[in-house]
């Protein structure tokens, strides 16, 4: 039965994956972290990354264009590296994201999103 | 165990979670809490503003009312609900962490925030939880400061946090934009519950309910709670009503009664009351004042023997409303004027009306509600 510990170990297992954490993005707050940060600051980072999703979800005009059109990955990306933020979806109230940090040159996009999905799926699926 | 002092919260957790103890620290004063440590690792807060596990699992419906009540009653006394709620299939560990990292956190803002409370550290008590996260409690220090500082950057006026929630009638400005959780907020904001209130009600963290209220106050979509008073108020006492009339000791008072009487039978009058020529729109009652003799109700001389009403002469209906006590007294109660179907008691003999509210009534409702729920 995987838990929250086991679901980052897994996303670290994703190639070129650098660090891993899971942030509650209505305090900005690091539920769970493993591996590197940005700056080293696994809390800075967590308020970081729950700036960008409030602003995808509020200020944006891409969600909720459509009802019941929610908000799934942001994807960043930089000259050095991805930033990969998988919005865990629970039944009781929460609001969760899952970030994977990969290194640019031996992360690859694609496979990393597929793994986030399959993780945060089974993270709250029985 | 130390014994309850005044202090800060997080310098006595700081202090015990240092020395590894393994107990409870719990947190009294508005709203108060407890936070649960095992040698030296939290594993559980709770508080009365934030929704507990239980609570979050349940009114989201992700778990049956009957599924949490039949872990609870066999996890209880070995302090395992969490485990046995995964390991009967109920929920994945992921959840369950996830759940219980929120809730945890949650509540131990509210118990921890105060910069002084009654606190005090029972050793040895652990929660029916079990162990099923250790959260480091310097993290946990840290983020209850975070979380106050960024309130107060949103809106920096902490008596949001506690008072009842009404919304304003007219916004401030001509086009609104709501996140879900705020518009829910709205719509069960009915003036009466407090954000406590909501938050369980709606089965939402209460540190994410005070945050958008936070947020609309800025906004200025919340009416701002009256001037500040001397201390919030968790928990609202029921409404002081009138005096309550003791059915067998008619009330003595010094003043005729307020409600128009027209006694019975003034010397003067016929035997028959106006009431008998009825066809005026206002009623008119007829002998609302204990009339007998052991009602000395306009008896001006309180000093000498009952006063007799003048005219007590009562009508002969009601033979049965008398009664002989063991002594052998006669008790007539206080006779009532005839009412309308439907007219309400006069107000010395009803009190004022009940309060109506609705808020932490539809909350106990909701839990009496799941309760029920697991016993079938």
């Amino acid at each position: 039965m995987p838990g929250v510990d086991h679901c980052l170990q897994q996303a670290m297992a994703i190639p070129g994956a650098v660090g891993a954490s899971i942030v509650d993005y209505t305090t900005g707050f690091p539920v769970a972290t493993t591996g590197a940060a940005p700056n080293s600051d696994h809390e800075a980072a967590a308020a970081g990354t729950a700036e960008v999703v409030q602003a995808a979800n509020s200020r944006s005009l891409f969600v909720s264009a459509v009802p019941h059109d929610l908000l799934e990955d942001l994807i960043i990306t930089t000259a050095g590296g991805y930033h990969l933020l998988r919005l865990v979806q629970t039944d009781f109230d929460s609001r969760l994201v899952l970030y994977v940090w990969l290194d640019r040159l031996q992360g690859n996009l694609a496979v990393a999103r597929r793994r986030m999905q399959k993780l945060a799926d089974d993270l709250v699926a029985s | 165990m130390t014994p309850s002092k005044t202090a800060a919260p997080t310098r006595l957790l700081t202090q015990v979670t240092g020395e590894r103890q393994t107990g409870a620290l719990v947190v009294g004063g508005h709203p108060g809490g407890a936070v649960y440590i095992l040698e030296g690792r939290v594993i559980y807060a709770e508080s009365p503003s934030a929704p507990g596990v239980g609570e979050l699992l349940t009114s989201s419906g992700r778990l049956s009312g009957r599924t949490w009540q039949s872990a609870l009653d066999l996890g209880t006394s070995t302090a395992r609900v969490g485990r046995l709620l995964v390991e009967q299939g109920h929920l994945t560990q992921g959840e369950l962490e996830l759940c219980v990292l929120g809730a945890a956190y949650d509540a131990a803002y509210f118990a921890l925030a105060p910069a002084s409370a009654p606190v005090e550290f029972i050793g040895g008590a652990t929660h029916w939880l079990g162990p099923v996260v250790h959260i480091d409690p310097a993290a946990i220090n840290r983020e209850v400061r975070r979380r106050c500082r960024m309130l107060d950057e949103i809106f920096p006026d902490s008596r949001v946090d506690t008072a009842a929630v009404s919304p304003v009638a007219r916004p401030p400005r001509e086009r609104v934009t709501l996140t879900a959780l705020q518009w829910e907020l709205l719509v069960h904001a009915d003036g009466q519950r407090t954000p406590a209130d909501l938050a369980l009600l709606l089965g939402k963290a209460g540190y994410a309910t005070v945050q958008e209220l936070r947020r609309l106050a800025a906004l200025g979509l919340i009416e701002l709670p009256p001037a500040p008073g001397d201390k919030p108020e968790f928990v609202r006492l029921p409404r002081a009503r009138g005096t309550a009339v003791d059915a067998h000791r008619p009330v003595m008072r010094p003043d005729p009664p307020v409600v128009p009487v027209i006694s019975g039978g003034r010397a003067s009058l016929p035997s028959g009351p106006i009431a008998g020529s009825g066809t005026v729109a206002v009623p008119v009652l007829t002998s609302a004042a204990p009339i007998s003799g052991a009602a000395p109700v306009n008896g001006g001389g309180s000093g000498g023997g009952p006063a007799v009403a003048p005219g007590s002469e009562d009508p002969p209906r009601q033979p049965a409303a008398e009664e002989i006590t063991n002594h052998g007294t006669v008790y007539r109660p206080p006779r009532l004027a005839r009412r309308k179907p439907g007219a309400k008691l006069p107000k010395e003999v009803a009190g004022d009306p009940p309060p109506v509210h609705t808020g932490t009534d539809e909350v106990l409702l909701k839990r009496i509600r799941t309760a029920l729920r697991a016993l079938r």
